[in-house]
């Protein structure tokens, strides 16, 4: 209608204004109007039309109130969708007002949670930690248990079982118990004190008591230790390195070994001596191939050599294998042992001294003779040192070595009184020399003695020390008696015949003691007795020559009258005189051997004799020659040129 | 626990008898030392040695009675043959005269122990086989004769040395197995442990075997 409107109002205009006009300018920009573009316009055209069907004055005129009327409608409408639309708005507003609300109360909630659970977790992570500091506490704890305490099964072990035997385990224990007791002392250091007494104080409880079970034990095991051949238990050694820090109690089970090791050494004694072999004889016979085992000792007991130095000869064996057996035993010990050791082996053996000492005394006294004495002092005194170097112990504190000393002083003793004896007997009965001068049979006897005594000794097993200076005690017991018994034989000789004969018996002592080099000294002095009585024996072979060669008178009147003036006149010395003599001694100068004295003759070494013949000779010559000297010398007077003489080297070669 | 070096089943006697200087002291100490000893002083009277073997599975201890060879100590030596259960008996090979006087030791030997006592024919020294005096067919023979066990050793170079102890020792393990030798007889030279000790804790830690006892 607006449209139809204008365009009459704009035809009127088109012809009658130009542009300037207002209106123009309004119409000219209502046809510039390009309506077909206009969409809004359009659409409102177009809705227009849908409900303006008659156009007629009325409905012209009501075209306004009709489209203001659809607009409320529409308006009516359009509030109405709203007003549903708001319902729901506000009953979605409402919703998330719950929500909200919701919400709020869970985050309230959750708070209120959190704040509680705050706390428990603070409880818990306190309890942790408690916890951890308890585990650690209970580790340490168990750990000083450990270190501190013995497990039950530990003390299972330490109690032992009921029939008292030892747990193989028991010195790990044992030893277990001793450390403690060490590291207790750390605790005692620290502010531990009470817990550390107190352990002390048990594991003091725990060792005694352990102590006292071992002991016990090894004293029932030393007890049962009496069989020939002995095997140590290597317990048995552990149980003797233990008892060492109980030294009363490892002593007490040493005397309990060697109280059982006495016995079975004793029992092993007897056998030997009297048994010889168990067991039944031997089917075959008696014969000594085939029985069984070594004969008893005593069977040799009439051999007094062999029973001795057997039954020795056992007990050296015996001492040997007791001491390695006892070596054994205390291998494990760590401390020193050798006193303890030497002690327990005295004890040992101590049982067989008194089968010993019976048997060879009996020995002894049944007066077995000087040299059989002898032999067997040496035999008990090497014995006596053998054995001392296996047990290496003293004869004050063994009481084997004692007994073997004992027996060695009284053999010795009884030996030295044979000797008394013997030389006593050579001074009561002293024989009459033999007529033909030779060492007497007595001293001959006695130096066959002597020489088996050397001899033996020779033949004896002490070291050459010891052997000379027993053998110059000998010496000194035999020979001095010797000399003298020679001497008072002697007595009633004449000087010649008493030079031989002490001469005779003197070089026999002589050669027999020249073989042996402990002898110089003796040697020595004898030599220098026998020269004496030789000096004797030439100077009577001299005079002799010179008496039967009828020089001596004309000898001796010369000596006497020397240097007083002309012989001739003395009386005796006339030239007659001295040429018989001079022709009685040439006589018997040349039958020599007639010459020589029968004491010479009888002279037992052919040495002696021809030195004996030749310084008789010297001493003959000597005389001869100064007679002659003096008949040549003119100033006697004596004329020699009317009659020959001998020169004395043509007489020395003539006695020679 | 194990066994420890001191078990053993049995204890054998041995003595070693010879002339001086054969070595009898050297291989004594060459099988307990395992060492040659040079300048080896001469024995006094008895010396003694000991070493555990194993023969068949069974420990022995050796217990050896070294004699001194010189004359002066026969009367001595004579009393240490009694219950031997070996006698090792050495000569020189490059002496003749300690081989001569082998009949005389041998005697001693026979009449001082029991019948059955192993004797063991040693000529010792054989490292020295340039200076031989006595051949090895010659000494076999007379050990043969004599029903003696022989062996030439050197206890400079330890040749046959521990053989000559072990083999004697087997010899009487066997006697003692076949019953010939008695271990009842006090002094036969051999000692035997009993399996069960009273009083013994150790279970099974060794079983002796119990040797026959007829």
């Amino acid at each position: 209608m607006d449209e139809n409107e204008t365009s009459t109002v704009v035809l009127p205009s088109s012809g009658s204004m130009q542009s300037n006009n207002p209106l123009s300018r309004k119409l000219k920009k209502i046809l510039n109007t390009r309506l077909e573009n206009d969409k809004e316009l359009l659409d409102a055209l177009r809705s227009v039309s849908t409900f303006f069907t008659e156009n007629n004055i009325r409905t012209r005129r009501n075209l306004r109130g009709e489209i203001e009327r659809r607009s409320l409608l529409i308006n009516q409408q359009f509030a109405d969708s709203f007003s549903l639309l708001v319902k729901d708005l506000e009953c979605i507003h409402e919703d998330v007002q719950a929500m909200s609300l919701c919400c709020k109360d869970m985050t309230d909630r959750l708070a209120a949670t959190k704040e509680q659970t705050q706390e428990l977790i603070t409880q818990t992570s306190e309890l942790k930690t408690e916890g951890k500091k308890l585990d650690l506490q209970a580790k340490i704890a168990d750990a000083f248990l450990d270190r501190f305490q013995l497990k039950p099964e530990e003390v299972k072990i330490f109690r032992g079982s009921r029939d008292g035997n030892l747990h193989p385990g028991f010195f790990k224990v044992l030893e277990k118990v001793q450390r403690i007791h060490s590291d207790v002392k750390v605790l005692l250091r620290t502010n531990q004190q009470k817990a550390g007494l107190e352990i002390m104080e048990q594991m003091a409880l725990q060792q005694e008591s352990a102590y006292e079970r071992l002991y016990r034990w090894s004293q029932s095991q030393c007890r049962s230790m009496t069989s020939d051949s002995l095997d140590i238990n290597p317990l048995q050694q552990q149980a003797l390195k233990a008892l060492q820090n109980r030294p009363v109690l490892f002593s007490y089970t040493l005397d309990e070994y060697s109280n059982a090791r006495r016995g079975s050494v004793v029992h092993g004694f007897i056998d030997a001596l009297t048994r010889g072999k168990h067991g039944p004889p031997s089917p075959i016979g008696d014969a000594p191939r085939t029985h069984g085992g070594p004969r008893p000792i005593e069977l040799h007991a009439h051999d007094p050599m062999r029973y001795v130095g057997d039954m020795l000869a056992w007990l050296h064996q015996a001492s040997a294998s007791e001491k390695e057996c006892l070596t054994q035993l205390l291998a494990e010990c760590e401390k020193p042992t050798a006193e303890a050791s030497c002690k327990t082996l005295a004890n040992l053996l101590n049982g067989v001294c008194r089968p010993l000492k019976v048997r060879v005394e009996q020995v002894l006294v049944s007066e077995p003779g000087t040299l059989l004495l002898y032999k067997l002092t040496n035999l008990l005194k090497f014995y006596h040192d053998t054995i001392r170097d296996i047990v290496l112990g003293e004869d004050n504190s063994f009481p084997l070595l004692e007994t073997l000393t004992d027996m060695h002083v009284l053999c010795r003793k009884l030996f030295f009184n044979s000797l008394q004896y013997l030389s006593s007997k050579l001074l009561d009965k002293v024989e009459l020399p033999p007529n033909d001068l030779s060492s007497p049979r007595t001293l001959a006897e006695t130096l066959n003695l002597l020489r088996d005594i050397f001899d033996s000794h020779d033949a004896s097993i002490l070291p050459a020390k010891e052997r000379h200076t027993d053998l110059v005690e000998v010496m000194s017991h035999l020979l001095d008696p010797l000399l003298q018994m020679c001497a008072m034989s002697a007595s009633q000789l004449q000087p010649a015949d008493m030079a031989a004969y002490i001469i005779n018996c003197l070089h026999a002592i002589k050669s027999l003691l020249s073989l042996y080099e402990f002898a110089d000294q003796r040697i020595e002095m004898l030599s220098a007795q026998i020269e004496a009585h030789l000096d004797t024996l030439v100077n009577e072979q001299a005079a002799s020559i010179l008496t039967r060669g009828g020089l001596a008178n004309v000898y001796k009147l010369i000596l006497n009258q020397e240097n007083k003036g002309q012989l001739l006149q003395v009386p005796g010395l006339d030239r007659q005189a001295l040429m018989n003599a001079f022709q009685t001694f040439d006589s018997i100068a040349f039958a020599p051997d007639d010459l020589i004295l029968r004491q010479v003759t009888l002279l037992s070494s052919a040495t002696l004799k021809e030195v004996a013949t030749a310084r008789a000779n010297d001493l003959v010559v000597s005389a001869y020659a100064s007679v002659h000297e003096a008949f040549i010398d003119a100033k006697n007077g004596y004329n020699p040129s009317t009659f020959s003489t001998k020169t004395p080297d043509q007489i020395r070669l003539l006695l020679c | 626990m194990a066994a420890g070096p001191y078990n053993y089943s049995y204890i054998f006697k041995y003595i070693i008898i010879g002339d001086m200087g054969v070595g009898k002291s050297c291989l004594l100490h060459q099988f307990t030392e395992k060492k040659f000893m040079a300048d080896c002083p001469h024995t006094i009277g008895v010396e003694f040695g000991t070493r555990i073997i194993e023969v068949s599975g069974q420990k022995i201890k050796l217990q050896i009675w070294d004699t001194a060879g010189q004359e002066r100590f026969r009367a001595v030596t004579r009393s240490y043959y009694r219950g031997a259960a070996g006698a090792l008996m050495v000569y020189d090979i490059t002496r003749r005269s300690t081989y001569n006087h082998l009949s005389s030791w041998l005697t001693d030997a026979r009449n001082l122990t029991n019948p059955n006592t192993v004797i063991f024919l040693i000529g010792n020294k054989g490292d020295l086989d340039g200076q031989r005096d006595v051949t090895y067919e010659e000494a076999k023979q007379f050990a043969d004769e004599n029903g003696l066990l022989f062996l030439e050793a050197s206890a400079k170079t330890g040749d046959n040395v521990e053989d000559v102890f072990l083999e004697t020792a087997k010899k009487i393990y066997q006697n003692i197995q076949d019953g010939s030798l008695d271990l009842n007889a006090a002094e036969s030279g051999v000692q035997h442990k009993p399996a069960n000790r009273p009083g013994q804790t150790l279970q099974n830690d060794q079983q002796p075997k119990e040797g026959c006892s007829c």
